[in-house]
């Protein structure tokens, strides 16, 4: 694992009264695209703000390429390429105009603004809407402007607050590729409440719920239990009572009977878990016509997470 | 440094391509045409006087118009985000709407200038009094900005914004009025919180320190309550 961009640690962030973020710590590789997932309202965009720089922490450490997001922040805004919820812009600016504006107060000038603009506006293909002003944009187009903006200086971090928030299905589509295009380069760090989305994009994901981080990698989660989908011919009786007495099996539910019945089995991350249950059925004489592996889920990670931590509250 | 350039010149901007800022140039140059050709051919008065105490009230009455957006629509836009997460801090943002919004005030007192250059060609204007008047209105303008400016920190909604600041300037106009009434010590106290009362000398041709440092310091910390206010989320 190639040197962290981002390290969090134990960090906490009070609005008055109301605790936001609840001693989060996690670390990014450089390179890598994360997904943050979690409900609206469970912190994810207060801690984008924290690492972008727009907020201080209560207490904690956020560290950005190595720079302290409190303490050195100009240094650590430098490294980071922000694109907020809704993509603010100036409804006022014509596209180029606001580009060029973003350039030099991110403190690029002369040639090198010119170069950099012209880049993000072909990377971004926003030639069509060079002269249009802002306020005449379509969703996915502001989107892409302000997607724009946030690669004028080249930074090592990406990050996306709700990136497909309000766009048509083909919107999302392209920004989806886009967002997949630039994590080979540079390092991603996505929020999002849908799952579906972040499952598509990122290569990790970690699980916000309340303010407080239940996973830092839920697809990690999900391969600690092995999922496997049997279709076996049989009484569902004797077939679910077969299955449980292989070591190992968790639970066994059935997904459909008839004269070939469907289940699903939970148990340890085994290899040799398939081949046990495989040889137990047919020793016990039952006509095993399939038996698949299930991939880890991200739905049912969310769920299970986010049950079992509003259960442990209640 | 060059933050706050590149702001100013965004600030410049947005404030020449909205319609507030050429209404609010044409407004106060009617009335003070008005009430200059009245005073120059009826009253036969070769003076300035009562213009500056009229461009006094414009100034209450049109500022809280022209600073009510300066902040509220970035923090309602939340454009302020973008701002903030660049390289640009608190202080340049400030700096930069403050600047702005001073242009527009000096262009009003440079195209009032007509006045004192028509006094000039048809007669022998005493000048101390027209500098010292234009001085005052320069200073209670940066005053009044930087109070208009705060008020719209504290804000996203820009009517709240103006609505305040109005209410302010208003209090502090007529405020001596009331301090009269109130016992020592805290009459001087309350009077010398009023904006007439400071501004009075500037349009008669007396410039005291006090009244420097009264608009000066108001200036100073309402803008630095203004970074403050920005700062504070």
């Amino acid at each position: 694992m190639s040197s962290p961009i981002i390290v969090v640690e134990n960090l906490v962030k009070w609005y008055g009264p109301h605790l936001a973020v609840r001693d989060v710590s996690f670390s990014v590789a450089d390179g890598e695209i994360v997904g943050l997932l979690g409900p609206n309202g469970s912190g994810k965009s207060t801690i984008f703000r924290i690492l972008t720089g727009y907020l201080t922490p209560s207490s904690g450490v956020a560290t950005v390429a190595g720079c302290d997001v409190a303490s050195q922040s100009p240094a650590a805004r430098g490294e980071v390429g922000y694109v907020p919820e809704d993509a603010p812009l100036y409804d006022h600016m014509r596209v180029n105009e606001f580009l060029r504006f973003m350039a030099r107060l991110k403190g690029l000038e002369g040639s090198r603004l010119g170069r950099a603009v012209e880049e993000a506006v072909e990377r971004l293909r926003l030639e069509k809407v060079l002269t249009m002003t802002v306020a005449k944009l379509s969703r996915g187009y502001r989107q892409r402007v302000a997607i724009a903006q946030a690669l004028l200086t080249k930074p090592r971090l990406l990050v996306f607050d709700e990136p497909t928030s309000g766009l048509d299905p083909s919107q999302v589509i392209a920004v989806r590729n886009l967002i997949r295009e630039l994590g080979g380069q540079q390092t991603v760090l996505i929020a999002s409440h849908i799952l579906s989305e972040i499952e598509q994009i990122a290569s990790r994901v970690m699980i916000l719920l309340d303010g407080k981080l239940l996973t830092a990698d839920a697809l990690q989660q999900g391969e600690r239990t092995r999922r496997l989908r049997l279709r076996i011919s049989g009484p569902e009786y004797e077939v679910r009572s077969c299955i449980a007495t292989v070591p190992g099996v968790r639970s066994v539910s059935t997904e459909s009977v008839g004269a070939t019945g469907q289940y699903l089995v939970e148990g340890e991350c085994r290899p040799q878990l398939a081949q046990e249950l495989a040889a137990t059925l047919i020793g016990r004489g039952f006509a095993l016509s399939e038996l698949c592996a299930v991939l880890p889920d991200l739905e049912q990670i969310f769920l299970e997470l986010t049950t079992r931590t509003i259960g442990v509250a209640a | 440094m060059k933050q706050f350039i590149v702001l100013w010149g965004k600030e410049e901007a947005a404030l020449f391509s909205s319609p507030i800022a050429y209404v609010v140039i044409v407004v106060f140059l009617l009335i003070m045409g008005y009430s200059f050709t009245l005073a120059l051919f009826i009253g036969h008065t070769p003076t300035l006087v009562h213009l500056f105490f009229q461009m006094f009230v414009l100034f209450l009455l049109t500022v809280p118009i022209v600073t009510m957006r300066l902040i509220a629509e970035e923090r309602k836009l939340r454009t302020v985000e973008v701002l903030l997460t660049s390289s640009a801090t608190e202080v340049h943002i400030v700096l930069a709407k403050f600047t702005a919004s001073m242009s527009l005030l000096i262009l009003m007192l440079t195209l009032s200038g007509t006045y004192a250059i028509v006094l000039a060609i048809y007669g022998h204007p005493d000048w101390g009094p027209i500098f010292s008047g234009y001085l005052g209105l320069l200073l209670l303008g940066a005053a009044l900005v930087g109070f208009g400016l705060l008020t719209s920190a504290l804000t996203a909604n820009q009517i709240i914004a103006a609505l305040l600041s109005l209410s302010v300037f208003l209090l502090l106009w007529i405020i001596d009025d009331f301090g009269y009434l109130l016992p020592d010590p805290f009459d001087t106290l309350v009077v010398n919180l009023s904006l007439s009362v400071h501004f009075k000398p500037f349009a008669t041709g007396s410039m005291y320190f006090s009244d420097v440092a009264f608009y000066l310091s108001a200036t100073l910390l309402t803008l630095f309550l203004s970074v403050r206010a920005l700062a504070w989320r």
